[in-house]
């Protein structure tokens, strides 16, 4: 009956935690500069780092196009969070919509959206609908199916309780299964936030005069080889803090939630 | 000098006869064709009564128990619980249940999860922590309130599943094989528990269990149900006098009771 008791190790510091993988970091950077020095590679083709890093303070209006991109993507990731959660709810308390809907949610996710971006650009133009719609597209299939999944993960049992003591379904979405499927519902940001960047930057390829992923067009066109690498470190660092930020809130509600398996 | 407690909301009213099954069947769809559960139970269970509802394995008791306490229709027959329709006493929140699985909600403390009834049936907002914590007091785990399912035992964590069931005062609990579940050392000091409760609480209790021993000593009386279909096979009182005692388990009249009930079992 007694639960099993964890050996409680010494907490690793920060730095334990953080100079391993600085140390590889630093050599793979000192690497490639050296490679570049030695083997006199055109900057063109491969730029060191000590170039991609001297441009980067360099370019224009950096910010600007990161802001635009990040702002895309976050009107994106919201709008099909708000809209892929009250679907989740919906489809997981009525038979009819989780017949009826939730087979084309799966379908779509097959489809490859990239290849819609004209279509979109023919009926909204070159401004950001397009983007924000793309964005929001692409990350609403893992929030539906995630939160969908965890809303219907809550316990028989508890259910059960709740049905013995008459509750209204509202006071069992709230009470029960909303809390259930809130693990879930952060998997699933972790994954569509990194998404809707990804429907950003690749919407901003076809039709755009600013945002990262003109940057990227832009000076891949025209070998600005340094500036595309700017561009990629910036996304790169972007896409690692929305699936850091989120996968730390995940952790820190799961703490709680030990009796639950769910969905990565 | 037991503590009173105060009773829950409106579920005082009065009448006789406490529970009444009148030809209870119940018939289950499946893919592979029907199985009938329970076929034909009738027992009539008395107002405070503390009734065990013992069987084999899969002989139906868990859903006969679901259907007094109307999570499940029955196929045929019906339940009377005080001279009304089981779904009535359900509406009236007068039932109490207890399952197997302490089934709490892992992201409430155990203060919390004792107070989510209350939550649901519109206990006055301001008395919830109050009565929460007088209940865990009740079972030794006001020291634990705030708790949560992972840090408990599961001896706890299924008194906590009781107190949750007690909280806003219904007249009836339902208990579904509670302590099954739970090492031999755990069953008993929960069994004791349970007969503490009830004696301040004072419901009626419908316990089912496959456990021979347990029946006897909880039970007034106990209900013996057949294999699968279901049915009462036999009921059968219990006189040993109350307060229960550990010491009685050994007594003469206690192996007769178990024999008796054994018998009935046809094992």
């Amino acid at each position: 009956m007694s639960d099993v008791d964890v050996p409680v190790g010494p907490e690793s510091s920060l730095w334990e935690r953080i100079l391993p993988p600085a140390i590889f970091l630093v050599a793979a950077l000192l690497l490639w500069e050296g490679a570049i020095r030695w083997l006199a590679i055109p900057r063109w083709l491969l730029p060191a780092p000590s170039a991609i890093l001297e441009r980067f303070f360099k370019v224009r209006n950096l910010w600007l196009h990161t802001g635009l991109t990040v702002m895309e993507a976050a009107c994106g990731f919201t709008l099909s969070a708000v809209l892929g959660i009250a679907l989740a709810a919906g489809i997981a308390h009525s038979r009819f919509l989780e017949r009826g809907v939730f087979p084309y949610v799966v379908v779509s996710n097959a489809i490859p959206i990239i290849a819609i971006i004209p279509l979109l650009t023919i009926w909204f133009g070159f401004g950001y609908a397009p983007k924000i719609m793309i964005a929001a597209i692409i990350s609403f299939f893992p929030i539906v199916t995630n939160t969908t999944r965890g809303f219907k993960s809550a316990d028989a049992r508890v259910l059960d309780f709740m049905r013995s003591i008459n509750a209204t379904r509202w006071q069992v979405f709230a009470k029960v299964q909303f809390p259930t499927a809130l693990p879930f519902i952060f998997a699933a940001f972790r994954i569509a936030s990194s998404l809707s960047l990804v429907g950003a930057v690749v919407a901003e390829f076809y039709g755009s005069d600013r945002g990262l992923g003109f940057l990227v067009i832009t000076s891949a066109t025209q070998l600005q080889t340094d500036l595309l690498f700017v561009a990629i470190a910036v996304l790169a660092v972007l896409g690692v803090g929305c699936f850091s930020i989120f996968g730390r809130i995940e952790r820190a509600y799961g703490a709680y939630q030990a009796d639950h398996e769910y969905q990565r | 000098m037991p503590q009173q407690l105060s009773l829950g909301l409106g579920t005082e009213a009065a009448p006789a006869p406490g529970i009444r099954l009148l030809d209870v069947g119940v018939t289950f769809r499946t893919p592979r064709g029907s199985v009938e559960a329970v076929a034909g139970a009738s027992l009539e269970i008395g107002e405070g009564e503390f009734l065990a509802l013992l069987g084999p394995t899969g002989c139906g008791k868990s859903t006969l128990l679901r259907v007094i306490g109307d999570l499940t229709d029955p196929s045929r027959g019906r339940v009377e619980v005080r001279g009304g329709a089981a779904h009535a006493a359900r509406q009236r929140n007068e039932f109490g249940f207890v399952f197997q699985e302490p089934a709490l909600l892992s992201w409430r403390s155990a203060l919390e999860n004792v107070r989510l009834p209350l939550e649901v049936v519109g206990y006055p907002a301001d008395r919830r922590t109050a009565r929460g914590e007088e209940l865990l007091g009740l079972v030794g785990l006001l020291g634990f309130k705030d708790a949560f399912p992972h840090e408990l035992s599961g001896g706890m964590k299924q008194r906590v599943a009781i107190v949750r069931a007690l909280a806003w005062g219904p007249s009836i609990l339902l208990m579904d094989e509670p302590f099954s579940a739970l090492d031999e050392l755990t069953r008993t000091r929960l069994q004791e528990d349970l007969l503490a409760l009830w004696a301040v609480e004072h419901k009626t209790i419908v316990f089912v269990t496959h456990n021979i021993s347990e029946a006897v000593y909880l039970a007034d009386r106990i209900a013996v149900m057949s294999p699968r279909p279901g049915r009462i096979a036999a009921v059968l009182p219990v006189t040993l006098p109350r307060p229960r005692q550990p010491e009685m388990r050994d007594t003469m009249e206690f192996l007769a009771h178990v024999h008796e009930a054994r018998e009935a079992l046809g094992a």
